[in-house]
């Protein structure tokens, strides 16, 4: 019992000094907010679909390029992310796209794909093939609403919350391919962080921490209750 | 329109590949010798080497006797609190860590010290969870007739862990550590706002060499963001061919 209140203590105790000191409620950059939300929201859908549909692919292919394209995909988990950052500032800057909405988004969705397809197969494999073979059999759309949908609502919620907190996380990836003119709260907050300001930058953090908090509750409830419509449909 | 997803997935994934090779052309008016020899470079390299084995090591020595502790005492409290840290962006990780260590610090650790004790301590509670979840997986999973067995023959606890449990957790531990490598590595966002002005780490350095206007025009950030690819691409390229008789002699007993 004392081991186990001395490790939860350790894991909560960074989360101490946000009650150190006051907060100080300012109101920030709307575009920031607004560039902020597009982005995790597009982000996640984008990241949704395609892992889902990937895994999805991976499960039931007997293309014998599957251990390979398999490899593929994860291995950009195992090169460093600014590595790829750089070399993708070179890409995006060939093409135009340093300093738009559509290069941030490409560079996000690099980032974070690997790891959204990790979570989509673990998910599927946990699941397994003699279940959800039945699935095959129904059209798409049904297959999808009826079945998939319901079945990895939490595994699709995890993948959300996962591309949320990585964008989040981003101050040099999209200050560098962003080339500062696409604000998002991470930009903005780091400007805060790096001055003197802490009642500032602790209002900030509790941002940060907040918003990864109200997705998953929004996206707990709402998978919830579109389950139990499609439930009662099906009833 | 599965395929065309998949299409789309693939081409997004050989992305990271395709700038390996722009990082490769950006590279070569790079002046090697210059590189190899100039001391800033040299010293970002060791504090870098020092930051990512100590954090590393311990986030997966910590990782893996959690999962191991959580499954056997079946604590699922514990368990759903262990991943919290995960949830928190890395920057305001490091946030929090400053505003706990700066201002005097608790006792001799402090923010923005040249030991980079506050950058450790903040990757361990970051990294931790993670390797909390990939062994947690493979501890659920795991057939406790080995231990049993092992503990039948009167086997010292380490020999148990050695023979019964680590054949089985070298895949994940794999994946786990070159993971953690390549993240923690050749990142920003932490070492930036934790760090001190020198030695700076080796992804800090390259990024502020990179983006200030004093070096824009230098392609050193290029060579050496390459350089570190290929050395963990390497490392990985070793680890996964020198366990790969046992890793695929360990799936077939467990498909068996």
């Amino acid at each position: 019992m004392i081991r186990q209140i001395l490790i939860i203590c350790l894991m909560l105790i960074p989360f101490f000094s946000l009650f150190l000191r006051i907060p100080t409620v300012e109101t920030e950059s709307v575009t920031a907010m607004a560039n902020t939300v597009g982005l995790t929201v597009i982000l996640s859908g984008v990241n949704v679909w395609l892992s889902m549909t990937f895994a999805w692919w991976l499960l039931w292919t007997e293309s014998r390029w599957r251990n390979a394209l398999e490899w593929l995909v994860f291995l950009p988990l195992f090169i460093p992310m600014l590595a790829t950052l750089f070399g993708l500032y070179l890409i995006l800057a060939e093409s135009g796209l340093i300093g738009t909405y559509v290069g941030v988004m490409i560079s996000l969705l690099v980032v974070t794909l690997p790891y959204s397809i990790r979570l989509a197969s673990n998910g599927m494999a946990v699941i397994g093939r003699p279940l959800l073979e039945q699935a095959r059999l129904l059209p798409f759309k049904r297959r999808i609403l009826f079945v998939l949908f319901p079945l990895f609502s939490r595994t699709m919620r995890t993948i959300a919350l996962f591309t949320t907190v990585i964008l989040l996380s981003q101050f040099a990836l999209i200050q560098l391919i962003g080339a500062g003119l696409i604000p998002t709260v991470t930009t903005e907050l780091y400007q805060s962080y790096a001055g003197n300001n802490r009642n500032l930058a602790l209002s900030n953090t509790w941002m940060l921490i907040l918003i990864p908090v109200l997705i998953y509750f929004l996206l707990s409830v709402m998978s919830r209750w579109t389950v139990r419509i499609l439930k009662g449909r099906l009833q | 329109m599965l395929r065309s997803n998949v299409a789309l997935t693939i081409i997004v994934s050989l992305l990271p590949l395709a700038s390996l090779i722009f990082l490769g052309m950006e590279a070569l008016g790079t002046d090697w010798g210059a590189l190899f020899t100039d001391e800033t470079w040299r010293d970002s390299l060791f504090i870098t080497l020092y930051v990512v084995g100590i954090s590393t090591f311990l986030s997966l020595v910590i990782g893996t006797w959690l999962a191991r502790v959580v499954v056997q005492k079946r604590w699922r409290f514990t368990s759903a609190i262990l991943r919290i840290p995960m949830f928190v962006p890395h920057i305001a990780a490091a946030y929090l860590f400053w505003l706990l260590f700066s201002g005097g610090g608790i006792g001799w650790v402090e923010a923005n010290e040249r030991n980079y004790m506050t950058v450790i301590l903040t990757y361990i509670w970051k990294e931790t969870p993670f390797v909390f979840l990939m062994m947690l997986g493979t501890y659920e999973q795991l057939n406790r007739g080995y231990v049993e067995m092992a503990k039948t023959l009167q086997l010292s606890r380490f020999d148990q862990f050695k023979h019964a449990e680590f054949p089985f957790l070298i895949k994940p531990l794999l994946d786990s550590t070159w993971i953690l490598i390549a993240f923690v590595s050749f990142a920003y966002e932490i070492p930036a706002l934790l760090g001190v002005t020198y030695p700076k780490l080796l992804g800090v350095l390259a990024y502020e060499r990179l983006s200030t206007g004093l070096y824009l025009e230098a392609t050193e950030p290029y060579a050496v963001a390459l350089i570190w690819t290929c050395l963990v691409g390497m490392g990985v390229l070793v680890s996964y061919i020198l366990t790969s008789s046992i890793r695929r002699r360990i799936e077939r007993g467990v498909r068996r």
